[in-house]
C-alpha cells in the first residue's frame, strides 16, 4: 500500500501532502504565537508598573537577527541546490544553516545566563535596586559573615568586611583568618535563622525540605536533633500502644517515615470507625417510620439522629506532630522564598517549623547596585498626585544610605543640565513648553554607566559594553554603591527571571519557545543533511520536497524572530 | 520503501510481510487500529468521568451521609482517610472530582471518541483513501493523547491530589491552588497543565493529519459536494481544533510558568490569600487574559464536541429512512458558517467579568447568529425523517433521540446568550443543565448511534438488539430525570459549585439578604431524584459494556460487506477492512445519499457503483457541477 | 513554482538580494530606535517608534513570506489556509482588546476629573 501524493502534487490542489501539512501546521503556529503576542500586548498596555522599555542589550539581539536571516537565505540556497541536483552545494549550505542555529542558541544562552545571575530587589516603597549580591559563608563556629565590598574586584581598597552573625567583638574582623577558610557557599540573599527546635507535621512533611534541614545540620557539625517526647502510637485500638520513636531518637528520614506510617494507619483506622459510626446513625434514624420520606437536611437536625459514642473506644487519635531539639542552636541558611520567617520561628514550605531566633542582620541583602530605579516610585506618586521628586527623597534608601543620596543628587543635577540642553537644541512649542524633555526613564532610573560616571570612573563605551550587562569583576565596578537592605524593607527579591515582572516573564516564555522551535527545526534539517544521502540517490525530488517543507518551517521561525527583535529589544 | 532497500534484507521479505503483535495492535500506524485504540481508551475515560460524577452526586444529595460501600470500594483506606471526612465527601475532594470530571469528559472522553475515534476510522474509508496522509504522525497523536491521559489520571495519586480549580482552571484561583506544596512540579495543578500540553499537541497533529487527508487523498470523482456530510463535519472540526487550540496552549504554558517559575502572567498586583498571606509574586498580570485565551478555545471546543455527533446522526438517518438527507447543501454551508462564527462568540462565557455594554452586545449578537446554522442543521435532520419508511434499528433509535435531546440543549442555551439573563443564570445549575443536555443526551447519544452503526464494519458482527434496547430506553428516561431538574434548580438559584447541594446556603436562609433562601429550600428535594437517576443511568450502561464485548466474539455475523445497505464508500471495503482498505481502486460517480431513486431498482445506489447507461452518467456529472 | 534550471538559478540571485535587503532593514530598525537624530515624536520610546518599528518588521516579514516562502506564486489552497489563520489571530487580538477597552464603569475614575473608570473604594461614586 502506498499513500498517494507524497512526492508528486495532486492535480486539483497542486500540492503534495507534506506541503499541505506544513502550511496547516504553520497556521496553528500563527495562532500559538498570536496568543503569545496578544499576551504581550495586553500585559504591556494594562501594566500597572513602569514597563521596562528598551532594557535588553541590543547588540546580541541584532547579531542574532543577522544570523537567523542569514540562515534563512542559506536554507533556500540549499533547497535550490537540491533542485539543481548539486549534493555538495546542498551540504555546504545546510551546514551553514545549522551552524547559524547553533550560534544563535549560544548567544541566547549567554543572554539568559547574565539575567539569571543578576539580582533585583523591589523595596516596600517601590524603589528598585539591581546588582550583584556578595558571597557569604558560615565559619566553623556557625557565625555568618558577609564578604562585603567589592569582593570579586582584585584591587579592593577597603578589603572585605564581615558582619558577624553573633555580634561578638572578640572575633571582629579577623574571623576569616582565625578559623581558616570558611565555607563560602551562598550569596547574601538568604534568611539566616538560629534554631534549636524543629516541629514536624507527620502528615505534611516533605522529604526534600527535611532533607535540606538535615544536610545543613550535618554541615554545622554541632549537636544533633533529638526527639523530645517519645512518639507513642498504635495502628488500631485493639493493639497496645508501642513506642515508635523513643525520646532522644535522632532526626532522620527513616525515623520520620516510621512514625508517619503508624500515624497514617491510625488515621485511616479512625476514619473507618467514624464512617461506621455515622453510617449506623443514619441507618437508625431512617429506620424510624416516616423518616425515609423526610429530606436529609431535616433528618440531620432530628433528635433521633445520634452518633453512638460507644464506638469512641475504637479510636486511636494519633499525635500529628513530633518535636526535635538540639542543645546548641544551629544556624540555618534558608532561601527566602522557601520560608515564612518571624522573629522567633521560621515556617518551612511543608508546614514544619523551626523555632529559635532570626538573625536579622545576616538576613539582610547586601549588594553592589548597578542600577537604582525610582520610576515606580515616581509613577505611584503621580497617581496619588504627589510630587515625584519629593517622594523619591522620602524613600528608605535615600534616607538611610548617604552614598545613594549623593548619587541621586548628582543625578538630579545631570538631568537639570540635560533639560537645558534639550531646550537649547529643540526650543519650545507654541504654548512655551519645551519640545523635548528627558524621559521618565532618564529622570528616575540611574543606569550602571551613570553610576560609574558619578563615581568619576571611566564608563566603558562601545558596542559591546552592554552585551551581557555590567561586569562586576571589572575595575569600574568599584563605583557601584554598596547597599544593605534589611529584609523587612524588601517587597520582592529575585534574579532577573520570569518572576521579576511580566515583561521578563513574557520575554523568557516567547524567546524560550522560539528557541525550542530553532532547536526542533535544526534537528529536522540536520536529519536531512546527515541521513538524506540515501533518499537523494533514490528519489531526489522527495528529499527536495522535504527540505522545502523543513525550510518553510525555518522561515517561519525566522519570521517570528523578525517581530520579536523590535518588540522585545527596541520597544 | 523501494525495491533496493528491501533487497538488502538477508531474509528476503517482500513488501507485505505480516507485522508482529506490537506493531499491529499497539504501535500501529493503520488508521483503523488507531481509531479503535482511541475508541477503547476514550470509552474507559468516559467511564471514569462518570464514576467521579456519581461520587459528586452522592455528596450533593446526601451531604451528611458517608459514601456507600459501592462507591467507596474503589478507594484505599489511606486515600479515604485523607480525602474523606468521616466517610463524607469534603469540599476539596468535591472540587477535585468536579475539575477532573469536566476535564476528563471533555478532553479525554468525548473529543477523542467523536473526533479521533470515529474520524480516524471512518473518514479515510469514506473518502476512499488507503490510510491517513501521515500514518506515523497519526500514531504519535494517539500516544501523545495516551500519555496526556495517563498524566491526568496519575495526578489523583499525588500528595496534593489532582487539580481542583474547575475544568476551566481560571487564574488566579488555579495559580494559588496547591501553591503551598514545596515541589511545584509534583502538584496536581501542574500535572493538569502538563497533561493539557500533551493533549493539545496531540489534537493539533491530529487535525493537521485530518485536513491534509481530506484535501489531498479523496478518491477519484469525489468532488467537494459529493463528500458525505460526515467528512465535511470532520473537516470543520479539524479546522476548529487547529486554530482554536494554540491560544490555549499559550495560556497553559503561561500558567505553567506562573506555577513553576513564579511568574505573574495571570496574577494581579496585591494578591492576598487566606492561607498564604500576601503573595510573594511581582503582580501586574491579567487574570482576564487567561479567560480570553481559554474561551477562545473553549467555545469552538463545544462545536468540536458537537459536530462529530451530528456527523454520525447525519449518516445514520438517511440510511435508516431510506431517503436522501434533506438539504445536504444548506447543511454543508451551515456547518462552514458555524465553524467560522464559533470563533467570535467566546466572550458570552464571560459576561460576569465586567464587560461593558458595547462588547457584550457584540458577543450577544454573534451568539444569537450562531443559532441560525445550528437550527438549519437540526431542522434538516428532522425534515429528513419526514415521509421516510423508517427502520427503527438500534442506531436509528439513538439518532432519533439525539434530535429532541440536542434540541433542548440548544434552546436552553438561547437565554444564556443574552447578557442580562446570563448575569442571573451565570454559574447556576441552569448552565449545567444546558450544557449537559447538549453533551450527554445530545452528543453522547449521537456517538452511541455511531458505535452501533459502524460496529458491524469494524468487527464483522452485529451488536445484540435486545441489549441495545435495554441500553437505550433506560438511558433515555434516566438521563432526562437527571438533567431536566437542573434547569429548574438553576432558575431557583442553585449555584453550580455547592458540594453539599445547598445545605450550607440553607443554613443562612433566615438572613434577609439571602434572596434565594426560600426557593432553594423549595427545590432541594430534587437533588435526591437526580442523584438516583444518575446511579440508575450508570446501571443502564452495563448492557452496553456487555454488548460490546459479547458481540465481538459471539455476535451475529454480517451477511455481506454492506449490511445496512448504505451508499457511502466505507461499506465498499471488505469486512473488517484490511491494511490499505480497498480491494479495488475506488472511484465515485454520484452524491452520498442516493436512496430510493425512482430510476433504480434497489432503494439505494452506492457512490461507487459504475453507472450503466451513459445518459445517467452525464446527468450525474451535471448535478455535481452545480 | 520555479522548476526549470534556469528559473531556479535566477531565483537564487533574488534570494541573495532579498537577504541583503533584510540586513539593511534590520540596521534601519535599530538606527531608528537608537540614533537620536532619527527619533521622531517625543524623546524616548512612544507610539510613533512602535509604529515605525512594527512597519519595518512587517515589510521584512512580507519579504520573507513572499520570496523565501514562495507566497508570490503559490496555490490557492495555501493562501486560503494562511489567510484563515491570520483572520483568526486578528479576531483573537481585536475582540480581546475590545473587551479590555470596554469595561463596565462606575461613573467616576481613579483620578480626579476622570469621567469613568473601575470602582475604587477610596474614591466612591458620589450620589
Amino acid at each position: 500500500m502506498e499513500i498517494p501524493f507524497t512526492v508528486t502534487a495532486r492535480k486539483d490542489t497542486g500540492l503534495y501532502n507534506s506541503k499541505v501539512g506544513i502550511w496547516l501546521f504553520l497556521a496553528s503556529e500563527v495562532m500559538l504565537f498570536g496568543g503569545l503576542f496578544s499576551g504581550y500586548v495586553f500585559l504591556r498596555v494594562y501594566a500597572d508598573y513602569p514597563w521596562p522599555e528598551r532594557v535588553l542589550p541590543v547588540v546580541p539581539g541584532l547579531i542574532n537577527t543577522f544570523i537567523l536571516i542569514g540562515s534563512s537565505v542559506t536554507v533556500v540556497f540549499a533547497w535550490a541546490a537540491l533542485k539543481l541536483r548539486k549534493w555538495n552545494q546542498f551540504r555546504i549550505f545546510m551546514l551553514i544553516t545549522l551552524t547559524c542555529a547553533a550560534v544563535f542558541m549560544v548567544l541566547k544562552g549567554i543572554e539568559y545566563k547574565a539575567k539569571w545571575g543578576h539580582q533585583a530587589v523591589r523595596m516596600d516603597d517601590f524603589v528598585i535596586l539591581e546588582g550583584h549580591t556578595h558571597p557569604a559563608g558560615i565559619d566553623a563556629d556557625g557565625n555568618v559573615f558577609h564578604v562585603g565590598g567589592h569582593a570579586s574586584v582584585e584591587d579592593h581598597s577597603d578589603g572585605p568586611h564581615y558582619i558577624a552573625a553573633k555580634t561578638d567583638d572578640a572575633h571582629g574582623g579577623d574571623h576569616h583568618a582565625e578559623h581558616g577558610p570558611a565555607v563560602k557557599d551562598f550569596r547574601t540573599n538568604v534568611v539566616v535563622f538560629d534554631a534549636n527546635e524543629l516541629v514536624i507535621n507527620l502528615e505534611t512533611y516533605h522529604e526534600g525540605v527535611i532533607g535540606g534541614i538535615l544536610e545543613q545540620s550535618e554541615k554545622a557539625n554541632s549537636a544533633n536533633w533529638t526527639l523530645v517526647q517519645p512518639y507513642v502510637g498504635r495502628e488500631t485500638a485493639r493493639e497496645d500502644e508501642q513506642i515508635i520513636l523513643s525520646a532522644g531518637a535522632k532526626l532522620s528520614l527513616e525515623n520520620l517515615a516510621k512514625a508517619r506510617e503508624v500515624y497514617l494507619a491510625a488515621k485511616a483506622n479512625d476514619s473507618k470507625v467514624r464512617t461506621k459510626q455515622l453510617s449506623d446513625a443514619w441507618a437508625k434514624v431512617k429506620d424510624i417510620p416516616g423518616n425515609k420520606e423526610r429530606p436529609n437536611h431535616e433528618l440531620v437536625q432530628d433528635e433521633n439522629f445520634k452518633i453512638n459514642e460507644d464506638f469512641d473506644q475504637f479510636l486511636v487519635s494519633p499525635t500529628s506532630t513530633v518535636t526535635f531539639q538540639t542543645d546548641e542552636p544551629i544556624t540555618f541558611v534558608l532561601k527566602p522564598r522557601e520560608v515564612r520567617e518571624s522573629a522567633e520561628s521560621a515556617l518551612l514550605a511543608d508546614g514544619s517549623s523551626l523555632n529559635g531566633q532570626l538573625n536579622t542582620e545576616a538576613s539582610a541583602i547586601e549588594m553592589a547596585a548597578d542600577a537604582i530605579d525610582f520610576t515606580f516610585v515616581a509613577q505611584r506618586a503621580e497617581e496619588k498626585g504627589v510630587d515625584p521628586l519629593a517622594a523619591v527623597e522620602k524613600t528608605w534608601i535615600i534616607q538611610n544610605n548617604p552614598q545613594v543620596a549623593a548619587i541621586w543628587k548628582a543625578h538630579t543635577e545631570k538631568i537639570a543640565k540635560l533639560e537645558e540642553e534639550l531646550l537649547e537644541k529643540y526650543g519650545t512649542d507654541k504654548q512655551g513648553n519645551p519640545k523635548r524633555v528627558p524621559t521618565e526613564k532618564e529622570r528616575y532610573r540611574i543606569t550602571w554607566q551613570e553610576l560609574v560616571n558619578y563615581g568619576e570612573g571611566n564608563e566603558e563605551k562601545g558596542v559591546f559594553s552592554g552585551f551581557a550587562g555590567p561586569d562586576h569583576t571589572k575595575d569600574y565596578a568599584k563605583h557601584f554603591p554598596e547597599v544593605l537592605v534589611p529584609r523587612e524593607e524588601v517587597n520582592l527579591e529575585t534574579k532577573f527571571t520570569p518572576r521579576w515582572n511580566t515583561y521578563y516573564a513574557i520575554y523568557f516564555l516567547i524567546t524560550g519557545l522560539h528557541g525550542l522551535h530553532v532547536i526542533g527545526g535544526a534537528i529536522v534539517l540536520g536529519y536531512f543533511l546527515f541521513f538524506g544521502k540515501k533518499m537523494y540517490l533514490n528519489n531526489p525530488e522527495h528529499l527536495a520536497n522535504r527540505v522545502e517543507v523543513g525550510g518553510l518551517f525555518w522561515h517561519f521561525v525566522d519570521l517570528v524572530w523578525i517581530f520579536l527583535f523590535p518588540v522585545l529589544y527596541l520597544m | 520503501m523501494s525495491a533496493e532497500t528491501h533487497a538488502e534484507h538477508a531474509h528476503g521479505h517482500d513488501d507485505h510481510h505480516e507485522p508482529g503483535f506490537v506493531q499491529k495492535y499497539i504501535f500501529s500506524v493503520d488508521h483503523k487500529t488507531i481509531g479503535i485504540q482511541y475508541g477503547i481508551v476514550s470509552l474507559l475515560f468516559l467511564l471514569i468521568g462518570f464514576f467521579l460524577m456519581m461520587v459528586m452526586r452522592w455528596s450533593i444529595a446526601y451531604p451528611d451521609q458517608p459514601l456507600p460501600g459501592w462507591l467507596s470500594m474503589f478507594f484505599s483506606d489511606d486515600w479515604k482517610a485523607k480525602w474523606l471526612q468521616d466517610g463524607k465527601v469534603t469540599g476539596a475532594t468535591y472540587n477535585m472530582f468536579g475539575a477532573m470530571h469536566g476535564t476528563i469528559m471533555v478532553f479525554l472522553g468525548v473529543v477523542p471518541l467523536g473526533f479521533a475515534a470515529f474520524g480516524n476510522y471512518v473518514t479515510p474509508l469514506q473518502i476512499g483513501a488507503p490510510d491517513m496522509a501521515f500514518p506515523k504522525l497519526n500514531m504519535m497523536s494517539f500516544w501523545l493523547y495516551f500519555v496526556g491521559g495517563a498524566i491526568m489520571l496519575a495526578s489523583f495519586f499525588l500528595p496534593t491530589g489532582a487539580a481542583q480549580s474547575g475544568w476551566t482552571n481560571y487564574s488566579p484561583l488555579a495559580g494559588l491552588q496547591q501553591a503551598e506544596y514545596p515541589n511545584q512540579w509534583m502538584t496536581g495543578q501542574t500535572w493538569w497543565l502538563l497533561a493539557m500540553v500533551f493533549l493539545i499537541t496531540s489534537s493539533l497533529l491530529g487535525s493537521v493529519n485530518f485536513i491534509t487527508t481530506i484535501i489531498n487523498l479523496r478518491a477519484k470523482g469525489l468532488t467537494w459536494m459529493r463528500m458525505p456530510f460526515f467528512v465535511w463535519a470532520m473537516l470543520v472540526t479539524a479546522f476548529l481544533l487547529l486554530l482554536a487550540f494554540p491560544p490555549l496552549e499559550a495560556a497553559a504554558l503561561m500558567q505553567l510558568s506562573d506555577r513553576v517559575f513564579d511568574s505573574s502572567f495571570f496574577m494581579p498586583s496585591g494578591l492576598y490569600s487566606k492561607t498564604l498571606g500576601a503573595l510573594e509574586v511581582s503582580g501586574g498580570g491579567s487574570p482576564l487574559l487567561y479567560q480570553h485565551l481559554f474561551w477562545f478555545l473553549g467555545h469552538p471546543e463545544v462545536y468540536v464536541l458537537l459536530l462529530p455527533a451530528v456527523a454520525c446522526v447525519a449518516e445514520i438517518i438517511p440510511c435508516n429512512t431510506r431517503k436522501p438527507l434533506w438539504g445536504y447543501r444548506p447543511m454543508v454551508w451551515s456547518v462552514l458558517v458555524l465553524g467560522f462564527l464559533s470563533f467570535i462568540v467566546w466572550a458570552h462565557h464571560m459576561y460576569m467579568t465586567g464587560m461593558g455594554p458595547m462588547i457584550s452586545t457584540f458577543f450577544q449578537t454573534t451568539t444569537v447568529l450562531i443559532s441560525i446554522p445550528s437550527v438549519i442543521l437540526l431542522t434538516s435532520l428532522i425534515i429528513s425523517l419526514w415521509g421516510g419508511s423508517i427502520r427503527f434499528s438500534v442506531p436509528m433509535l439513538w439518532a432519533t433521540a439525539f434530535i429532541p435531546m440536542f434540541g433542548i440543549g440548544g434552546l436552553t442555551g438561547l437565554p444564556l446568550a443574552f447578557n442580562l439573563v446570563g448575569l442571573h443564570l451565570h454559574d447556576t445549575y441552569y448552565v449545567i443543565g444546558h450544557f449537559h443536555y447538549v453533551v450527554a443526551p445530545g452528543i453522547l447519544f449521537g456517538l452511541f448511534a455511531g458505535v452501533y452503526h459502524w460496529y458491524p464494519k469494524v468487527t464483522g458482527r452485529y451488536m445484540n438488539n435486545f441489549l441495545g434496547h435495554l441500553h437505550f430506553w433506560p438511558s433515555l428516561v434516566f438521563i432526562n430525570l437527571l438533567f431536566f431538574p437542573m434547569l429548574v434548580q438553576g432558575m431557583a438559584g442553585f449555584h453550580r459549585r455547592w458540594y453539599n447541594g445547598g445545605a450550607g446556603y440553607l443554613a443562612e436562609a433566615g438572613n434577609t439578604t439571602n434572596v434565594f433562601g426560600n426557593t432553594v429550600l423549595e427545590y432541594m428535594h430534587l437533588n435526591e431524584l437526580m442523584s438516583t437517576a444518575a446511579f440508575l443511568l450508570a446501571l443502564s450502561q452495563v448492557p452496553f459494556i456487555i454488548n460490546v464485548f459479547l458481540a465481538w466474539k459471539a455476535g451475529r455475523k454480517v451477511e455481506n460487506d454492506n449490511p445496512w445497505e448504505a451508499t457511502t464508500l466505507e461499506w465498499a471495503t471488505p469486512t473488517p477492512p484490511g491494511h490499505g482498505n480497498f480491494t479495488f481502486e475506488p472511484a465515485i460517480y454520484r452524491g452520498p445519499y442516493e436512496y430510493s431513486r425512482p430510476d433504480h431498482d434497489e432503494d439505494f445506489l452506492p457512490q461507487w457503483h459504475e453507472p450503466q447507461q451513459p445518459e445517467a452518467a452525464e446527468k450525474e456529472s451535471k448535478s455535481a457541477q452545480v | 513554482m520555479a522548476d526549470s534550471v534556469a528559473e531556479i538559478k535566477k531565483a537564487t540571485k533574488l534570494y541573495g538580494f532579498i537577504g541583503l535587503t533584510l540586513f539593511f532593514f534590520t540596521i534601519l530598525t535599530v538606527a531608528v530606535a537608537t540614533v537620536e537624530a532619527l527619533d521622531f515624536g517625543v524623546r524616548g520610546f512612544d507610539h510613533i517608534d512602535a509604529i515605525i518599528g512594527l512597519a519595518i518588521a512587517s515589510i521584512k516579514a512580507s519579504l520573507v513570506m513572499l520570496i523565501f516562502m514562495h507566497l508570490n506564486h503559490e496555490k490557492k489552497l495555501v493562501y486560503f489556509l494562511f489567510v484563515m489563520s491570520i483572520i483568526a489571530a486578528i479576531f483573537l487580538v481585536w475582540l480581546t482588546g475590545w473587551a479590555f477597552e470596554d469595561p463596565i464603569t462606575y461613573g467616576q475614575g481613579d483620578h480626579a476629573g476622570e469621567k469613568s473608570g473601575f470602582y475604587n473604594p477610596e474614591n466612591p461614586v458620589e450620589k
